[in-house]
């Protein structure tokens, strides 16, 4: 981090990131504090200058980099992750403008291709500024700005990481990129496993924005995710299938089927697919989506429920109760969704689907390599 | 807790319908204050729910005297609830139906709109929607901007937007072209909503939106002339019709222009509000109020989980599903059961096969629908040449809205609502459509499989080929003769879709036997999967629109797999193969192969 501290800084983003600390601080201890509340705004709109310029007003390279390590020098941005809720409003939206810039900044000569610096420092110095941002869901007036941090953070694949393998308690110091154990399966304690209650638990902002935070960390770095998945099956799916997918919010139980579908036929969470579609209990979590009252959750519903159809390789609790409603499915398809004469490849897997459920045999047949049958976890399967 | 939320409200009369729902006025119970409440059906939407949150995180970052303020979200079954501050005055388009506003009436609400814009991009955040439609007034005469529908947050205050969405008859050059813009193309909004205020109208208000589309980079920016206006307002439009948005003086730069600062006091916005009063008074238009009434299906479903058996799938009983041990015997058991039942309930059995269909929720997005559909052949027409797919067509899709002052989305949007249209195309053929088409086209059910061929080619790539090469084009001649030509292929994509199929097969002949031009076409352009034909999934969304699932599927038939022979192909059905199957069964070879090493 040499870089940071070597240069000749320029007197005023020191001073600013150095009141910004203090009045943070004195904010934490006695919140409520009008004056401390309204300076402490001033200092971060002050900072939000410096970092983005104005419409008539250019950042100064110079300027910019003075702040960030200025922040960095001050800790700035572990106090602002963690006082965001007690600011006032227009102070959270300077603080998400800030740390955006910051986690972005780059000085002028280096490498493109590397994380930007101040991303780096986090993850092996100070990952507890990205959990903290987590925690930001608790409070609804920190939900929102920390969620676009994040999602800016969630650029980076190492964050990503940091916020899979967590799972430090309150006033624990988080994991540091070099100790993450990816072989070791997860307690489910950790912070990402805290996004499960906060989107299901949550208001609907708060929740919806949990949501597309949640996605970004499982859909962005795929090879992070299969291994995580792999190794956290069936943890991961109990609580997606139970909290997510069975979840009252209309909403978060259509984003979730959906995610679900997107998660599964992934071409690098094959042996995930494979695993889940294994599943008599999951295909009937699925053909009671077929039936829910929600045109759009049935719909949604539909692209999971083909996979288990579509698999040539159907395990026998699959083939059975495939079997057992044979006839219900085979009078339920044709009419299924049936207003959706626009979307063709809807009507072609739906057709697909009616062949594939006539030719299945009267009873289930073993399959070749039953190997699979007694295991819920993937990792075998991958072995 | 959502339901808690709803109960805050005692929601009253409907206010109109706005882009994806109906507003109602409401009482916040709790306080007393009146609100306006947006109600948005999530089930008539196909994808929308992010987009529909971005529209609130736009909002909720909004603190300003001249912005609607939001209050709160929240979900009562699938609808969601947005609360906003509630404005008497209605918008400056409905303000406008008695009559035009005189400049003093302009100067105000082009003051306050400014002081407006200028908060919002001083945010970061880009309206993209300007237009009298989207600026309302409270009862005291304030201006507000509202409705965020399309509204850009820029990460980057000085990054630039390429999508194209606004209303066409309001949009700047710059956005039309899709060259780059900024939070400048909200000034050249605002100068043809201030034309729209003083003329009635926006400028080419009666010419065919595509139309407009190409005059509005093509021609000199629109001016106000004549002895009826004065000379600082016609300056003030000069300067927000800037051509050249770096010239295009911002915000901040327009409210010291000397129209703007000699603007009175926003009180004088009364009168107009209680003119449109009078002028509503004298038609009678407060006789067909319309009052919320609570549909069945916004009231969140009774427990109704455990149904009659006879209806639901048949599951094993036990409720612990880790010890759950499959049994053949069980599943006859239960399966001749159900078997044994009176035939009549297995008639009535079929019913449960249609979806509930909530009549509510349906009559309204048809009447909203309906209604931006009648007021211009040229919608209809658009909708109904698309029914036999769901794929975006060259420009005229987006159009489908333009002639209307409802706004364009982004481009994938479209083709969500396109297919709600056909009922209603269907059963009315619109009046200014028979003139050049043949009624012939609204029956497709009798479509020869030249037809249906000819069909697809037009979805799959001449309709796409021309919008790729109309996206490329930049020189306004040009552009309008490509569009001349995609207009003219989705004419005979609606008449004559086999004449359609035997000109794309003939060309296609014709290519390939000339020696030069074959080299165009690579026969077989598969290198990387020598596999049977398989879906080919997207990788980040793999059915997120129906246009993006046809897209994905390979067609062309492909010589038979060389694993033919491995497990897994002797599960039953697999000679009936086909996309579905094929996926899976080729992911599952090429992790066999990994792991096996073939």
């Amino acid at each position: 981090m040499a870089f940071f501290f070597n240069r000749g800084r320029s007197r005023q983003p020191a001073d600013v990131a150095r009141s910004t600390k203090e009045l943070l601080l004195r904010v934490q201890e006695t919140p409520n504090l009008p004056k401390a509340e309204e300076d402490l705004a001033k200092q971060l709109s002050q900072m939000k200058v410096i970092v983005q310029g104005t419409q008539e007003v250019n950042t100064s390279p110079d300027q910019v980099h003075a702040l960030v390590q200025a922040t960095l020098q001050e800790d700035l941005l572990y106090d602002l992750s963690r006082t965001i809720h007690l600011l006032p409003f227009e102070a959270r939206k300077d603080t998400q403008t800030i740390f955006s810039h910051i986690l972005r900044f780059r000085p002028s000569n280096y490498a493109p291709d590397k994380d930007p610096p101040v991303i780096s420092y986090i993850v092996h110095h100070r990952p507890e500024i990205l959990v903290e941002l987590c925690r930001g869901y608790s409070e609804s007036q920190s939900a929102m700005p920390c969620g676009v941090i994040l999602r800016e953070a969630l650029k980076f694949d190492v964050v990503a990481a940091v916020l899979l393998y967590d799972q430090s308690k309150e006033g624990e110091p988080a994991v540091r990129l070099s100790d993450l154990k990816p072989n070791l399966p997860q307690k489910g304690d950790g912070v990402f496993w805290s996004f499960f209650d906060w989107i299901d638990k949550s208001s609907f902002e708060v929740s919806a924005d949990a949501f597309t935070t949640f996605r970004e960390i499982l859909t962005r770095h795929k090879n992070l995710v299969t291994a995580y998945l792999a190794t956290n099956y069936d943890l991961f799916f109990g609580q997606f299938n139970d909290v997510l997918v069975q979840s009252d919010s209309y909403v978060t139980k259509r984003q979730s089927i959906k995610l679900l579908g997107e998660i599964l036929l992934d071409r690098a969470n094959y042996n995930v697919m494979m695993a889940y579609v294994e599943s008599g209990d999951n295909l009937k979590l699925c053909m009671k989506l077929l039936r829910d009252d929600r045109k759009m959750v049935q719909y949604e519903g539909f692209h999971v429920f083909k996979v288990f159809v579509a698999n040539p390789n159907k395990s026998v609790a699959v083939q059975r109760i495939l079997i057992n409603n044979r006839d219900r499915l085979l009078r339920f398809l044709p009419k299924f969704l049936e207003d959706r004469t626009d979307d063709d490849q809807f009507t072609d897997e739906k057709s697909f689907l009616v062949r594939q459920i006539e030719l299945l045999p009267k009873e289930p047949v073993e399959r070749s390599r039953p190997a699979r049958e007694t295991q819920s976890g993937v990792n075998t399967a991958v072995a | 807790m959502a339901e808690d939320m709803a109960s805050h409200y005692q929601v009253m009369e409907e206010l109109g319908s706005g882009s994806f729902g109906t507003v109602y006025k409401a009482i916040d119970k709790t306080t007393g204050e009146i609100v306006a409440v947006k109600h948005i059906d999530l089930e008539s939407s196909e994808d929308d729910i992010q987009e529909i949150q971005q529209e609130i995180s736009v909002l909720a970052t909004c603190a300003s005297a001249f912005v609607t303020q939001y209050k709160a979200s929240f979900l009562k079954g699938h609808k969601l609830w947005i609360v906003m501050e509630y404005l008497g005055g209605g918008s400056c388009l409905d303000l406008l139906k008695p009559g035009v506003f005189n400049e003093a009436h302009v100067a105000i609400v082009c003051q306050q709109l400014l002081q407006g814009l200028d908060y919002l991009h001083s945010e970061g955040k880009i309206h993209r929607d300007v237009k009298a439609a989207n600026v309302l007034l409270s009862n005291t005469g304030k201006v507000k901007l509202a409705d965020f529908g399309v509204a850009a947050q820029l990460v980057n205050i000085k990054s630039q937007r390429n999508t194209f969405v606004g209303t066409p008859f309001w949009m700047a050059p710059e956005v039309i072209q899709q060259s780059g813009y900024d939070f400048k193309a909200d000034i050249w909004s605002l100068g043809i909503t201030a034309i729209e205020m003083i003329n009635g109208e926006p400028p080419h208000a009666s010419t065919h939106p595509m139309k407009v589309l190409f005059l509005i980079p093509k021609n000199p920016a629109p001016r106000l002339e004549g002895n009826d206006y004065s000379a600082t307002f016609k300056d003030f439009i000069a300067q927000c019709l800037t051509k050249d948005p770096d010239h295009r003086p911002s915000a901040k730069e327009l409210l010291r222009h000397k129209f703007i600062r000699n603007a009175g006091k926003t009180e004088a916005l009364q009168e107009l509000i209680h003119r449109k009063q009078d002028w509503d008074g004298g038609r009678g238009m407060n006789k067909d109020v319309k009052y919320y009434a609570e549909s069945l299906n916004t009231i969140t479903k009774l427990p109704t989980e455990e149904k009659d058996d006879d209806e639901d799938w048949v599951f094993d009983t036990v409720k612990a599903p880790s010890m759950w041990v499959p049994k053949g015997t069980d599943w006859s058991t239960l399966d001749e059961e159900w078997e044994e039942q009176d035939p009549s309930q297995l008639m009535e059995d079929m019913h449960i096969t249609q979806p509930p269909a909530p009549p509510k929720h349906q009559a309204n997005s048809t009447v909203r629908r309906a209604k931006d559909a009648e007021r211009s052949p040229s919608v209809r027409r658009a909708n109904t040449k698309r029914r036999s797919s769901g794929v975006k067509q060259p420009l005229g899709l987006d159009l489908s809205y333009g002639n209307t002052p409802s706004t364009v989305r982004q481009f994938r949007r479209v083709s969500d609502r396109v297919p709600a249209n056909n009922e209603n195309a269907q059963i009315k053929p619109p009046p200014g459509f028979d003139e050049n088409t043949s009624p012939k086209p609204l029956s497709t059910d009798t479509i020869s499989k030249e037809g249906q061929l000819g069909r697809r080619a037009y979805s799959r790539a001449v309709g796409l080929s021309c919008q790729e090469v109309l996206a490329t084009t930049g020189d306004g001649e040009k552009r309008e003769a490509i569009s001349r030509l995609a207009e003219a292929w989705s004419d005979l994509e609606m008449v004559d879709p086999e004449g359609l199929y035997h000109i794309v097969r003939i060309m296609n002949e014709r290519l390939q036997a000339d020696p030069r031009l074959s080299t165009l076409i690579p026969t077989s352009a598969q290198p990387d999967s020598p596999q049977r034909p398989r879906l080919v999934l997207a990788q980040n969304n793999p059915h997120l629109k129906s246009h993006h699932r046809r897209q994905s599927s390979v067609v062309e038939p492909q010589p038979s797999s060389p694993l033919a022979n491995l497990p897994g192909q002797n599960a039953s059905g697999m000679e009936h193969t086909k996309q579905l199957t094929d996926v899976l069964y080729t992911r599952w070879a090429e992790g066999l192969r990994n792991r096996w090493g073939i």
